[in-house]
């Protein structure tokens, strides 16, 4: 198979490595709609090669930054700066930009093949150059054999297997997937999530893909923005924003978490300790934060990172007592909803490693959850 | 409640066809016997009698003998003038439902994509003069098209004339009837076909580098074909047998299958000629008639999967 090999910027010209770190430069980009803000002066940068995920809750502004890349919306004000050029006067047809849209948009009256030729035959390309292109594009989604079918015989994934192919065929400087799993089940959604990647990966394209599952998101990008109410809280790895989540509004939005308000009691170069009234003792963190003693924070810490036990841990602290209240059963793990004196309840997951695992604990067991110094996070807004 | 339903139908094997059968009961008594009817008087002979005409089925001394009587199909077609009238019946119908089209077309599309609350209004002044009858309708028009009409007087104060126009009994008038009357049946069913039409294609075709006008050609001309076809059939078919329009606006060389066959039934009092006269006419229909029926059936299947 035929390969697009992208030119391989060199580690040592500081400039082209810059360049790659600004593939894709967003400056204070704003959309409003009578009124109403959209997205809210948004500035980031994408790097060459890297799948970026723009996750959020629907109304987030996500799917309108994406529409404002494609040039399906003007914004307000901003530049879009794409390898270094300003696409914002640019119409979308104009654009070095090919989007994947939710739920496809294949041309109904049109054969497989035609729908992935239609880039190319805009372009001018010739009738052979088209074709070859296209058996190249159709051979890389393993989509050669139904070439000639229309795309209400296909099933949802072989639709989309279509539409990648159409959205890659002009080799796009940047490739914009709008909520690319959104119309698969479940089974087939893993599968496709890594096989899009693979795909992507291999030509070296960029993408931006636009997503409210953030599995999806953690799954398929390389780096991820958080972002609600049209400005991006939070752009990390997936474990960066996962494990290190620098707002309340992300520790609560990825994954689930038990959070703690409470306020610092003593702030110390290497420790801090917070009061907080869900429990009887004070957390103590293993690390310094940039507070003052009275700060109101927030403690955040992932389920998981819970112990839970029947005897009283050995631990002086980061200890409480409660009683099993729920307990959802997930076959590889269980999560325990523990209800604290204090009223406050605290989700624990536990791993069912050994068989039966999941009947040492039942409804209305006393147990001890405990954590380890540095398992959770604090967070200041 | 389902259970029981099916029950009720398992006791009940005639409902269905109750159903059916009142459409079919329809269509046999309005439609098929008249039809059956008229065939039968094409075949008989001209006679001064009440009905005019020479019976086809006898009853000979008790046997039944049959007299058909083929002449009348062969003076259609011995006769110019029944030929140059269908011709140019067709001729008509086929310009004027190009004509429709050419100005429906815009007005479909411009209605489908206007705010859903305009798009009401829009349909409304589309749809509401035929809620006047058709032949004041037509009747108005001689009002505009006259020497002394609106159309003349309105020509002439502005100056860009100083003569009326003749646009009354020339087949210009004839035409401008045709196209008022029926550009609603045209605007409807492309009106219905593109406002389904998702918008989403033709963003995907501008990100694939299409033009507006490039997508226009290659998505939506394309796609609203089922629409098209429709609409031409609903004009161009009953367009065929118009009589009441070149009648009333037309002169007396505008030759119309519809006036000949009006004056056949009423003028010369000839129902076997009338009949077969409608007959043909007919005949030449069922090709456009199949063309809208298979477009309409494709539809419908597009509609299911």
């Amino acid at each position: 198979m035929n390969q697009v090999t992208q030119p391989a910027a060199s580690p040592h010209a500081k400039p082209e490595k810059a360049k790659a770190e600004n593939y894709v430069r967003i400056e204070g980009l704003r959309k409003e709609f009578d009124g109403f803000v959209a997205v809210d002066d948004v500035s980031f940068s994408i790097r060459k090669g890297e799948i970026f995920a723009l996750l959020g809750a629907s109304g987030c502004g996500k799917s309108t930054l994406l529409r404002m890349l494609a040039g399906f919306e003007r914004p307000t004000r901003g530049a879009i700066l794409l390898d270094g050029e300003d696409i914002v006067g640019m119409a979308p047809y104009e654009r070095p930009i090919n989007m994947m849209f939710q739920s496809y948009a294949l041309f109904p009256h049109m054969t497989v093949e035609q729908n992935v030729a239609f880039g190319l035959v805009q372009d001018g390309m010739g009738k052979a150059d088209v074709a070859a292109r296209v058996d190249e594009m159709l051979g890389l989604v393993q989509m050669s054999k139904l070439a000639k079918r229309k795309p209400h015989q296909l099933s949802g994934g072989q639709q989309q297997r279509v539409a990648l192919a159409r959205s890659l065929a002009k080799s796009p400087k940047l490739l914009l997937l709008d909520e690319p799993m959104g119309a698969l089940d479940k089974k087939l959604r893993s599968q496709m999530q890594i096989e899009l990647v693979n795909i992507v990966e291999r030509l070296g394209v960029t993408c931006v893909m636009v997503t409210h599952d953030q599995e999806e998101a953690m799954t398929m990008a390389h780096r991820i923005a958080v972002m609600d109410s049209g400005k991006i809280l939070q752009i990390g790895t997936p474990d960066e924003i996962y494990e290190q989540p620098n707002c309340r509004f992300t520790a609560e939005f990825i994954g689930s978490v038990n959070l703690f308000d409470g306020k610092v009691e003593e702030d110390e170069k290497d420790y801090v300790t917070i009061r907080t009234p869900g429990l009887g003792a004070p957390i103590y963190v293993g690390h310094g934060i940039t507070g003052f003693d009275g700060m109101k924070v927030a403690f955040a810490i992932r389920p998981e990172k819970l112990n839970i036990s029947k005897e009283e841990p050995a631990q002086k602290y980061n200890k409480a007592q409660g009683v099993i209240e729920e307990i959802a059963y997930f076959g590889s793990h269980s999560v325990y909803h523990v209800r604290l004196p204090t009223g406050v309840k605290v989700l624990c997951n536990f791993v069912n490693m050994k068989r039966w695992a999941s009947e040492n604990f039942t409804w209305n067991d006393t147990v001890w959850l405990s954590w380890a110094d540095n398992s959770g996070v604090v967070l200041t807004s | 409640m389902s259970r029981s339903l099916t029950k009720l139908k398992k006791r009940l094997p005639g409902s269905r066809w109750l159903v059916i059968a009142v459409p079919y009961i329809w269509l046999l008594v309005f439609f098929a016997i008249p039809l059956a009817i008229a065939f039968k008087i094409s075949f008989s002979q001209a006679a001064i009698s009440m009905p005019p005409y020479t019976p086809v089925f006898n009853w000979v001394d008790g046997s039944l003998s049959l007299d058909i009587n083929p002449k009348n199909y062969l003076y259609l077609v011995k006769d110019s003038l029944y030929v140059n009238a269908y011709l140019s019946s067709i001729k008509i119908a086929v310009v004027s439902t190009f004509l429709c089209l050419l100005i429906g077309y815009p007005m479909a599309y411009a209605i489908a994509r206007m705010d859903p609350s305009t798009r009401n209004i829009a349909l409304m002044m589309v749809i509401l003069p035929s809620w006047t009858s058709f032949l004041i309708r037509i009747y108005a028009w001689i009002g505009i098209l006259k020497n002394n009409g609106l159309l003349n007087n309105f020509l002439m104060w502005t100056g860009l004339t100083d003569q009326p126009l003749a646009i009354m009994h020339t087949p210009l008038a004839v035409y401008i009837g045709i196209v008022y009357a029926y550009l609603p049946f045209m605007i409807l069913p492309l009106y219905a076909n593109l406002v389904k039409l998702d918008l989403r294609l033709l963003e995907a075709a501008s990100d694939l580098g299409a033009r507006p006008w490039k997508a226009f050609l290659k998505i939506t001309l394309p796609m609203s074909k089922a629409g098209i076809i429709a609409g031409s059939m609903l004009v161009m078919i009953p367009v065929v047998g118009e009589f009441v329009i070149p009648e009333m606006l037309g002169g007396p060389d505008t030759l119309m299958i519809g006036r000949i066959l009006w004056q056949e039934f009423f003028n010369n009092r000839d129902w076997p000629v009338a009949s077969a006269v409608s007959i043909v006419m007919l005949v030449i229909l069922i090709v456009p008639i199949m063309i809208f029926h298979r477009a309409q059936a494709r539809e419908m299947e597009s509609k299911l999967v």
